[in-house]
């Protein structure tokens, strides 16, 4: 399958085009700002925007997997970072965008990366926000930059909550993939210790933690990160992994659909309806091979369909706010997460991949 | 600026050298007697978003108009390409296939998308918009709901 080059961004501006003067935003936030020409294969209402910090030297972490890493081949204009072009606007004018279709917004994130500036930067970029428009924002923030006095900070200038991306849900793997690697070293405690200072700072349910699903984890190691988050008041927000190429791990395979759903499910029931890791039976691989539950509260659950739906951080109404539409797969597969209500249709392939009849017995 | 056969409308060239079908936005080149060529006009692809792939059914596959002859899939969208006309494919450009942005640095020329042997017993080509006039007006059209509707950058 071939992908063409990625063209030049949608402001090329000065020289640096660098944050805080410049930032990145995710392809479906410039088409939702009217910054770039394009449509959505279905049609739903977006108003999630990502913003994404922008530096000459990319990130200095390494992560295996990651579009960003340090020692991904190639000038960083040219990355792409889970696998689409993220276009580089001028802050300013982002803003006045947001300004304009602020009613049609429901959630803004920042996203830094680790970089000496990053903090200043998004301190900055989120003052030029707020003075201007409402909409709730989140900042997932680069652990290795941030401190307990940042978080408290972030807080005062308007941030109401707070992503880590843990992304490898073990510390045995986060070692292999984000710390034993060419420019990596980063540290599991450190992340722990940043999760702790930002729940104690923003409080039950305004923290959440991205895993990533298909990392060589089992489907125990990813529950038991559900259940002891759940019972911090902590969100886990689930990504499939969607190799990024020429990173280091652009030859691993995406996880399964039927594994990537089961995973959905269960991390819905820990999260929605209260269920314990005792309530999940687990082969010799670690992969969930039943659900001590009712068919009928399964069935339930799927009929919904929230638990299929990208989990992100809601609008300031508590509906989705966060929805990064084919951000963890490309238009012509298969929908990982649904960045709407899952239409009847879409139940039903789920219901077949799911096999229900094998879990419940 | 002026060219002939060419006409500017908002920015987006428009070739005013073949046909148009008015819903899918595909244009078609008649080459020689029961043969076209078969691609995008810059709108059409515009609109899409930024190109990722494009594939095509092999040679040799019957068209039908209506009917998809391939598939286009851009950063945020997936949707078929829609013949204009019915007959057969007798060529696909490996070259777009390859490079999918070839189809938006040169729409009318190297980006081509397929070559067709035409079934002209349906009259089909007299159904597509041909005259300069007519096409520039309706290019005009499209251009203005497509801003309106928010699929055009501003």
């Amino acid at each position: 399958m071939v992908v063409r080059e990625l063209q030049a961004p949608v402001g090329t501006g000065d020289a640096a085009g660098v944050s805080p003067e410049y930032v990145r935003i995710s392809m479906a936030s410039a088409i939702a700002l009217r910054m770039h020409s394009g449509r959505f294969s279905r049609d739903f209402d977006f108003g999630g925007i990502n913003v994404l910090l922008n530096y000459q030297e990319a990130c200095r972490s390494d992560c295996g997997y990651c579009g960003l890493a340090r020692e991904r081949p190639g000038g960083h204009a040219d990355r792409s970072f889970i696998r689409v072009e993220w276009p580089l606007v001028r802050t300013d004018e982002l803003v006045t965008r947001l300004a304009r279709f602020e009613p049609a917004l429901t959630r803004l994130c920042i996203s830094m990366v680790t970089h000496g500036l990053a903090y200043r930067d998004t301190c900055d970029i989120t003052r030029r926000i707020t003075a201007r428009i409402g909409t709730p924002i989140s900042v997932l923030v680069a652990p290795p930059t941030i401190k307990r006095e940042r978080l408290e900070n972030l807080k005062t200038l308007g941030v109401d909550m707070i992503g880590v991306g843990l992304d490898a849900v073990t510390e045995d793997l986060f070692w292999r993939i984000r710390t034993d690697v060419a420019a990596g070293g980063l540290s599991w405690d450190k992340y722990w210790e940043v999760i702790g200072d930002a729940r104690e700072i923003f409080g039950p349910w305004k923290v959440n933690i991205h895993t990533l699903v298909g990392l060589g984890e089992t489907d125990k190691d990813l529950l038991a990160l559900f259940v002891a988050l759940r019972d911090r008041q902590i969100f886990s927000y689930l990504f499939c992994f969607n190799p990024e190429p020429d990173s280091r791990l652009a030859a691993w395979p995406q996880p399964p659909l039927a594994r990537w759903h089961r995973v959905q499910l269960a991390r819905h029931l820990i999260e929605a309806r209260g269920f314990g890791l005792e309530q999940f039976d687990f082969d010799d691989e670690g992969r969930i091979a039943r659900i001590r539950a009712a068919r009928s509260v399964l069935d339930a659950v799927v009929a919904e369909g929230t638990a299929f739906m990208t989990d992100g951080c809601p609008s300031g109404n508590g509906g989705p706010g966060c929805t990064r539409p084919y951000g963890s797969y490309r238009p012509a597969e298969p929908f990982r997460d649904y960045p709407f209500a899952p239409t009847p249709g879409d139940l039903e392939g789920i219901r077949r991949l799911l096999g229900l009849d094998d879990l419940i017995n | 600026m002026e060219m002939a056969g060419w006409a500017f409308v908002a920015g987006f060239p428009l070739a005013l050298d073949r046909r148009y079908e008015a819903e899918t936005h595909m244009w078609v080149l008649v080459t020689e007697p029961g043969r076209a060529r078969i691609g995008m006009d810059p709108v059409g692809i515009e609109t899409s978003g930024t190109l990722a792939q494009l594939s095509f059914a092999p040679v040799g596959t019957e068209l039908a108009v209506g009917r998809p002859f391939g598939q286009l899939e851009a950063a945020k969208f997936v949707g078929p390409l829609v013949s204009p006309v019915s007959g057969v494919v007798l060529g696909v450009n490996d070259a777009v296939a390859a490079n999918a942005g070839l189809a938006e640095r040169d729409p009318y020329g190297a980006g081509w998308l397929i070559e067709a042997g035409l079934d002209e017993s349906g009259g089909e080509l007299a159904g597509l918009l041909a005259d300069p006039a007519e096409i520039t007006a309706w290019f005009t059209t499209k251009i203005a709901r497509y801003r309106l509707e928010g699929v055009i950058a501003q």
